[in-house]
């Protein structure tokens, strides 16, 4: 039993899938896999680079109305 | 495929190259769609699960850990797709057989691989593995024909090694006791009808 058993299994002849199938599902897989390909990451870092600056702007803007609020406050007294 | 060779291979299919699918698709199709003819019995449903295999796995392409490893990953997703169909269909091996049973006869099918069989003793394989449980057949699919080892085959079956080894050596009895008696008995013709035994 046993091992030589699964030696007898490993000679068995593989089956062949009738080529026209196969061809039409490497067309298929392939233009899937292109197609899913195009350049996710680089569009996700194209937005990571629009919103900085504009954080940034906001935030120095936020700060400068601030300051100035203070000063025209403490001016006041 | 040594280890170097498939680790590159992923990499590559990561970054979406079809390249590496064609590569990919040559080494491990054959032995899929073995797999799949011998655990459904039949080429067109073996053909669609093949096709749905390597959909799923473009689909997850550029989402594979580097570290994947391809055999193990595409007979996981063959077997799950394949147990799917089962249920689907409500054709599980035992189902089947339970309702044969209530019939006066049981047809004797050829399984696609009898027919061709090059020699007796690979007919009788074939015929012994068709007419096996599912559960024993899938285990000595992987192991004996796909070639992967046990601790391969354990994942794809998502079992322990120690279980893996416990069903492959009950899967090998049966397989051994089915030759047995098939190389003692007269063989059925295929495709031909034999009585059920009288209980």
């Amino acid at each position: 039993m046993s091992e030589p058993l699964i030696a007898l299994l490993s000679e068995l002849p593989a089956a062949r899938l009738d080529p026209a199938r196969a061809a039409r599902i490497r067309t298929r897989c392939r233009a899937r896999l292109a197609r899913l390909a195009p350049d996710a990451p680089a569009s996700s870092a194209k937005t990571v680079h629009l919103w900085q600056p504009a954080i940034t702007v906001l935030g120095v803007a936020y700060l400068i109305a601030a300051f100035v609020q203070a000063f025209s406050v403490s001016s006041k007294f | 495929m040594d280890r170097d060779t498939e680790l590159g291979l992923v990499e590559r299919l990561r970054q979406g190259d079809t390249d590496a699918f064609d590569a990919a698709y040559e080494a491990f199709s054959p032995r899929l769609f073995t797999f799949l003819l011998r655990l459904s019995r039949r080429r067109d449903v073996a053909e669609d699960l093949l096709e749905e295999t390597w959909l799923r796995f473009v689909k997850h392409a550029r989402r594979l850990r580097p570290d994947t490893r391809l055999g193990p990953w595409l007979f996981t997703v063959a077997r799950h797709l394949h147990v799917s169909f089962n249920r689907s269909r409500v054709l599980e091996d035992s189902a089947a057989e339970s309702l044969m049973g209530l019939w006066p006869f049981a047809v004797e099918r050829a399984s696609p691989f009898e027919s061709v069989a090059a020699n007796e003793l690979e007919r009788r394989i074939e015929r012994a593995l068709a007419a096996m449980p599912l559960a024993s057949r899938e285990v000595l699919l992987l192991v004996g024909v796909a070639g992967l080892d046990h601790s391969d085959a354990a994942d794809v079956l998502g079992v322990t090694p120690e279980a893996l080894r416990q069903r492959l050596h009950r899967a090998r009895a049966v397989l051994s006791r089915a030759l047995d008696r098939d190389g003692t008995a007269p063989a059925p013709s295929a495709g031909g009808i034999t009585p059920c035994p009288s209980r």
